[in-house]
C-alpha cells in the first residue's frame, strides 16, 4: 500500500480515528496490527521475514542487556548483525552475483551448478534492516537498554508509515515515545497534515512530472540530442529529492498525527554550498546511520593516519552506501565518486579555510552562490552515472551533453525568459539576505516601489506565459499523465511543451519554497505566515495544485527499489 | 591530573584542531556550538587529544562524549 494509493487515503483516516477513540494503553497495540495489516497488503510472505527478524533482534538484545562480560556482548552483537544481514544480502546482492558467475564461467565454457534464481527484493528491507542493526549497536553501547515488550521492538521495526522507505531511525527515539503514546494533540496533527500536504506536492506535482520527462530521455538516449540529456539530468537530483523527500514528509506527517515525532530526512539540500554540507543536508537518516555505524568505527580505527584516515574512511563509507542502493558497478562507481569529493574537502579543509578568511569570504553572497552552484553541477553530474544503465552508457551521456547541441524542446525565447525568471528570483534573494534594510523589493517602505515591484512580476509572468508555443499550457492532456497518451517522443518534443514547462513550473515552485524557507525564516513562511489569507491561499493553491498537475496514476516511490 | 590542568591543555588541542585563537571551552560546550566541529574533525580531535595525554580512547568512550566535560571526564579516568 503506497501513500499515493488510494487504498492509503481509506485506510489511513479510518486508522487515525480508531486510533484517538482506542485507550492510550492499547494504541501501541493497534499500531502494531496495522502496520502489521500494511506491510501483509504489499506481500504476506514478507511479513514473515520482518517478524524474524524482529523476534533475533529482540533476543540477542536481550542477551547483551543480560550480561556484564565483554566479549560475549560483542559477540552477541557481531552474531545477531550477520544474521539479520543474510537475508538483505541474499535477496539484494545473490542473483546478482550469482549471474555475474554463470556468465563469466560460461565465457570460459564451465558449467556453474547453482541456477539462475530471480528474487524480488522484500520492499522496505534495506531500511528495516539496518534500524535493527543500529538497535542492536546501541544497546551494546549502553545507549539504550534492551527493550522487554516484544511488542514495543515489533512496533518499532514495522510501524508502517517508515517501513517502505524510511526514514531509518532510532531505537533512542522512537520506543520511548511508543511506550509512551499520550492523548490527542491538536496541534501535532496541524503540523502532520501540513507536512503531509507538502509532501504530496513535492511527490505528485514535482517528482512524477519530471520523472515524465527524465525517464522519456534516458529511455531512449542513445537517439536524443545532448540538449535534452543536459536539461533531465539538471532535473534529475529535483526528482530524487522531491521523491524521497515527499515521500518522508509524508512519512513523517502521518506518524505525528499518530502523535509520534520522527527525524526530519531532507533539509533544503539544495541551498548546500559543499559537498560535505550537501550529505548533511540529503537523506539525513541513511547518512547520519552510516555515520554512526559505519564511518565512526573506521575512522576510529584509522585515526593515526590523520588526515588521510579520514579521507580512506569516507572512501568506504559512501562505497557501501552505493552498494546499498543497489548491486550495481555504477551504484558502486557514484559512492566512490561522492566519497572522493568528500574526501578532496576534507584534505583542503585548511586551506580553504585560509583563502576564505584571508578573503573575507565567508560572508559573501557571490562565493556561496558558486559553492551552491559547484555542488549542484558536481551531484547532479554524479547522478548520471548512478541513473546509467552501466558505466559505457553514462561515459556516452557525458560525451553526447558536450557534443551534439541543437534545438530542444523549448524555443530560445522561452529559454531566455525562463532564465531571466530565475536570475530576478536570485536577485529578490540575494537583495533580501545580504542588504535586507536597503533594499527590499517587495516589501520596500515606500509602498510605490512594492507596487511596481508587483506590478512587474505580473508583467513578467504574463510574458512569460506568452512566449510558451501555442499560448496554452495542456492541463488537460497533463492531468490524465503523459505517460499513456503520448505515443512517440516526437509529439512531446515538437507539439507538445507540457510536461516540460509544467516540470519546470513545479521545480520552481518547490524552490520558491524552500528559497523562502532557507533565507527569510521569519518573513515570509507561505505555510506558516501570520496572516490567515496567506496560508489558506498556500493550502488550497497546493491542493489545487495537486489535483491540477499531479501525475495521479498511482506510480511508485524510487526508493521502494532500494 | 586536576580538571583545569586537563581542560588548559585541551583548549591548547581544541585551539590548534579548530584553528580558532580565541576558543573557550566550557563543560557544556558541543559540536553544536564550534565553527567547523564536525565528524571529520571530531576524528582529527580525538587522535590529537590522544598524542597530548598519551591515552588510547576505546569506540564505547566516543559514544559517551556528549560534550567538553564529558571528553574531560573520560581523559582523567585515563590518566
Amino acid at each position: 500500500m503506497a501513500f499515493t494509493s488510494l487504498n492509503y487515503l481509506i485506510f489511513f483516516p479510518l486508522l487515525a480515528v480508531l486510533y484517538w477513540i482506542t485507550p492510550t494503553k492499547f494504541r501501541w497495540l493497534l499500531l502494531l496490527i496495522a502496520s502489521y495489516f500494511f506491510y501483509i497488503n504489499c506481500k504476506p510472505v514478507y511479513a514473515l521475514l520482518l517478524a524474524g527478524i524482529t523476534v533475533c533482534t529482540y533476543l540477542f538484545t536481550g542477551l547483551i542487556d543480560a550480561t556484564d562480560v565483554e566479549s560475549k556482548k560483542k559477540r552477541y552483537m557481531v552474531i545477531n548483525i550477520v544474521l539479520i544481514l543474510l537475508p538483505l544480502l541474499f535477496f539484494k546482492y545473490f542473483s546478482k552475483v550469482n549471474d555475474g558467475i554463470i556468465g563469466l564461467l560460461e565465457l570460459h565454457h564451465i558449467r556453474w551448478p547453482l541456477p539462475e534464481i530471480k528474487l524480488f527484493l522484500p520492499v522496505g528491507i534495506s531500511f528495516y534492516t539496518f534500524m535493527a542493526i543500529g538497535y542492536t549497536v546501541d544497546v551494546y553501547n549502553e545507549e539504550i537498554k534492551a527493550e522487554r515488550n516484544l511488542g514495543i521492538v515489533a512496533l518499532f521495526l514495522s510501524f508502517f508509515p517508515l517501513i517502505l522507505s524510511g526514514p531509518i531511525e532510532r531505537a533512542k527515539n522512537m520506543l520511548p515515545q511508543f511506550k509512551t503514546i499520550g492523548n490527542l494533540n491538536y496541534d501535532m496533527v496541524v503540523q502532520g497534515l501540513k507536512l503531509m500536504l507538502w509532501g504530496y506536492f513535492m511527490k505528485l506535482v514535482v517528482a512524477d512530472r519530471l520523472g515524465i520527462y527524465i525517464d522519456l530521455v534516458y529511455t531512449k538516449f542513445s537517439t536524443i540530442n545532448g540538449t535534452n540529456l543536459l536539461i533531465a539530468s539538471i532535473f534529475c537530483p529535483f526528482q530524487l529529492y522531491a521523491d524521497l523527500g515527499g515521500y518522508s514528509l509524508i512519512a513523517i506527517g502521518t506518524a505525528k498525527i499518530l502523535g509520534i515525532n520522527v527525524m526530519q530526512n531532507f533539509n533544503r539540500p539544495f541551498f548546500a554550498p559543499s559537498m560535505a554540507e550537501l550529505w548533511r543536508r540529503w537523506h539525513i537518516s541513511l547518512i547520519s546511520w552510516l555515520t554512526d555505524y559505519v564511518y565512526t568505527p573506521l575512522s576510529f580505527a584509522f585515526r593515526k593516519y590523520k588526515l588521510r584516515g579520514i579521507a580512506l574512511a569516507l572512501l568506504i563509507t559512501f562505497i557501501i552506501s552505493g552498494i546499498w542502493h543497489g548491486a550495481a558497478i555504477t551504484f558502486m562507481v557514484w559512492g566512490l565518486i561522492q566519497g572522493i569529493f568528500l574526501s578532496i574537502e576534507a584534505l583542503t579543509g585548511k586551506i580553504r579555510t585560509k583563502f576564505e578568511t584571508r578573503h573575507h569570504l565567508k560572508n559573501n553572497g557571490l562565493y556561496t552562490i558558486f559553492g551552491i552552484c559547484l555542488t549542484f553541477v558536481l551531484f547532479a553530474a554524479s547522478l548520471i552515472i548512478g541513473k546509467a544503465e552501466n558505466i559505457r552508457d553514462a561515459l556516452f551521456i557525458y560525451e553526447k551533453i558536450f557534443s551534439t547541441t541543437s534545438a530542444s524542446l523549448i524555443g530560445l525565447s522561452l529559454l531566455i525568459v525562463g532564465i531571466t525568471g530565475l536570475i530576478l528570483l536570485l536577485i529578490k534573494d540575494g537583495a533580501d539576505k545580504y542588504s535586507h534594510i536597503k533594499w527590499l523589493v517587495f516589501i520596500n517602505k515606500h509602498k510605490t516601489i512594492g507596487f511596481f515591484a508587483i506590478g512587474l512580476c505580473i508583467a513578467f509572468i504574463l510574458f512569460a506565459f506568452s512566449q510558451i508555443p501555442g499560448r496554452t499550457v495542456n492541463f488537460n492532456g497533463a492531468f490524465y499523465g503523459f505517460k499513456n497518451i503520448v505515443p512517440g517522443i516526437k509529439l512531446l518534443y515538437t507539439e507538445d511543451h507540457s510536461t516540460f514547462i509544467l516540470s519546470v513550473l513545479s521545480i520552481s515552485i518547490l524552490l520558491f519554497k524552500d528559497v523562502t524557507d532557507e533565507y527569510t525564516p521569519s518573513k515570509f513562511l507561505i505555510f506558516e505566515n501570520k496572516h490567515k489569507i496567506v496560508r489558506v491561499l498556500a493550502y488550497s493553491s497546493t491542493i489545487i495544485l495537486i489535483l491540477l498537475i499531479g501525475v495521479l496514476d498511482g506510480g511508485q516511490f524510487i526508493y521502494f527499489q532500494f | 591530573m586536576e580538571k583545569n590542568e586537563i581542560a588548559g591543555k585541551l583548549t591548547i588541542v581544541f585551539r590548534t584542531v579548530f584553528d580558532n585563537t580565541t576558543l573557550v571551552l566550557t563543560n557544556e560546550l558541543s559540536a553544536k556550538d564550534v565553527d567547523g566541529w564536525n565528524s571529520l574533525t571530531h576524528m582529527m580531535l580525538i587522535s590529537e587529544i590522544e598524542d597530548v595525554f598519551a591515552i588510547k580512547f576505546k569506540l564505547k568512550d566516543l559514544n559517551k562524549m556528549k560534550n567538553v566535560g564529558d571528553m574531560i571526564e573520560i581523559i582523567r579516568s585515563k590518566l
